[in-house]
């Protein structure tokens, strides 16, 4: 066996060691290499940029925890948008295991040990203010503040639960949940997962519908974005933004062709190109793990690059392109 | 403390799946059954949280106007079970004919106007303009000579020669591979990503080495 066939017969497992180690190493020593967002990502961010307080969006956590490495960080970001402009928010999920992951997200934005959370104000806690009439977003803050409630330092704002968010939770058949919720939310989602109706909530009183809607992002790691785009976009006209795996993604580039979405972040690179974004415009002080992890895919890639390369230098070199098998194990 | 366990539980695992890609073991396949059986489990006693109880059981029970009349679904569900009773297994076609029938009453006219439709119409666009830049109209160019290579090499109903089914079934294959190409490329960055999401997991909130 030559050197040639060696290469090609080289045991698999050292191809994994050597992508495992290109994939630790960065972690202790990044390289910081820009990440420039596309028109796809700015998309969604400009049309999130262009809604405010009296607007509403649904971020539907419409993955499992399989592809949440792809789909949490974009899902995360999209969120943290929507709570530093003050834009209610109703959280759903295509799966089961999604209202676990949307859970997880809005933990991790609420965490009062990170820097730049979002204080967390549950329904029963300023029930006081709802009963004094006040419904508009700038009158609640005004009247939390007012009762001696100050914004801890590291925190850059307040998520007042039933007004900044309603967490919808799961439902089987959501495709049919989309149809239904072009009629009447509340006709799918009596409650919240914490059982508070959703009748009672400032945030239904305006957007009672997917008509209401301003947009919706459906982080997908399968094909339920699809049913988005066919019972939303179509039925009614609500505007979609697809955030999608990054195996998923080129298949869905034709929504964007034809202007049935307003834009697509696919895979941890756009996870990475929202979080850059957000990062630029001070709705963060920090990165999120998309972009560390893009500086790691990075060298990942540069590996599997140079491996492709090598193998086929020595497909050619040893002539195996003339023989009908190789010797050895393959 | 719960937290602790769950995060050693879920560290655990992680390396026992990835163990197999050194060889299979007994980790790998503890980890590969409970996943299945946790996942079940955990789907079960949602959809009896979030539907069954708020949907079916709470109006029957507090007496409801009109809640008899979701005995008719529940019942209909219920006839999915009589598969697994040889005799009368026939009946569990029904729900399954009403959601085939209904599901498609539903979903056909509006995928049609998703999927095809709508595809059909961004197609249809003007190769050149006048004031257009001239990057778009190398865009439009390519993707409507690109679109019409692709189909002319699934048109099997002529033998793929000549000018037009010959050279436009062979761009049709260069188009498609380039298609495949961009997708495996995705694939690669993919399957990196899930890679690194667990390395930031075993590095970060398990063993508190990375921020």
């Amino acid at each position: 066996m030559n050197i040639w066939e060696k290469m090609l017969n080289v045991d698999r497992r050292w191809i994994f060691l050597l992508i495992g180690i290109a994939c630790v190493v960065p972690f202790f020593n990044p390289l910081g290499l820009p990440i420039l967002p596309s028109a796809e990502v700015m998309g969604i961010y400009d049309h999130i940029e262009g809604l405010g307080p009296d607007n509403a969006i649904i971020v539907s956590f419409d993955f499992e925890p399989g592809t949440a490495a792809e789909n949490q960080p974009m899902s995360v970001a999209a969120l943290r948008h929507a709570f530093a402009r003050n834009i209610p928010v109703y959280v759903t999920s295509y799966w089961p295991l999604g209202q676990a992951m949307a859970a997880m997200a809005i933990s991790e934005l609420t965490d009062e040990s990170l820097e730049d959370y979002f204080k967390y104000v549950e329904w029963e806690d300023w029930a006081s203010i709802r009963d004094q009439g006040i419904v508009d977003r700038a009158g609640i803050e005004e009247a939390w503040t007012a009762e001696g409630n100050t914004l801890p330092e590291n925190a850059r704002g307040w998520v007042f639960e039933g007004r900044d968010i309603a967490f919808l939770g799961y439902l089987p058949y959501f495709h049919l949940v989309i149809l239904g919720m072009t009629s009447s939310i509340a006709s799918q989602f009596p409650t919240d997962v914490s059982g508070t109706p959703l009748e009672e909530m400032p945030i239904y009183q305006d957007h009672k519908s997917l008509r209401d809607i301003d947009l919706a992002v459906t982080s997908a790691g399968g094909s339920a974005c699809v049913s988005w785009i066919t019972y939303g976009r179509e039925k009614i006209g609500l505007p979609i933004a697809f955030g999608v795996t990054a195996v998923m993604a080129t298949d869905y580039y034709i929504f964007i062709q034809s202007g049935q979405i307003v834009g697509q972040m696919g895979g941890l690179r756009g996870a990475a190109e929202y979080e850059v974004l957000l990062k630029e415009n001070g709705y963060n002080k920090g990165y999120g793990k998309a972009f560390i992890g893009m500086d790691v895919q990075n060298i990942a890639h540069l590996l599997i690059i140079f491996l492709v390369v090598l193998g086929n230098i020595a497909f050619f070199a040893g002539g195996f392109h003339k023989k009908t098998k190789l010797k050895g194990r393959r | 403390m719960t937290e602790t366990i769950g995060l050693w539980v879920a560290a655990l695992f992680t390396i026992g799946i990835y163990s197999f890609l050194y060889k299979e073991n007994p980790l790998y396949r503890l980890a590969e059954h409970l996943v299945i059986g946790v996942s079940l489990g955990y789907n079960i006693a949602i959809t009896y949280t979030n539907v069954i109880q708020p949907k079916l059981l709470d109006p029957i029970s507090s007496g409801e106007q009109g809640a008899w009349l979701l005995l008719v679904p529940a019942i209909l569900g219920l006839l999915y079970i009589t598969r697994f009773f040889p005799g009368v297994g026939w009946l569990s076609r029904y729900p399954m004919a009403f959601l085939m029938g209904a599901g498609m009453g539903v979903g056909f006219p509006l995928s049609m106007k998703a999927q095809v439709l709508r595809q059909l119409e961004a197609s249809l666009i003007p190769l050149y303009e006048t004031g257009m830049a001239w990057d778009v109209v190398i865009g439009n160019v390519v993707m409507v000579l690109g679109t019409l290579a692709a189909l002319i090499y699934f048109f099997f109903s002529k033998p793929h020669k000549g000018l037009f089914f010959g050279t436009g079934s062979k761009i049709g294959i260069w188009v498609i591979m380039i298609g495949f190409g961009a997708t495996f490329g995705f694939t690669v960055m993919g399957r990196i990503s899930l890679l690194i999401g667990r390395i930031q997991f075993l590095l970060g909130d398990w063993l508190h080495i990375i921020e």
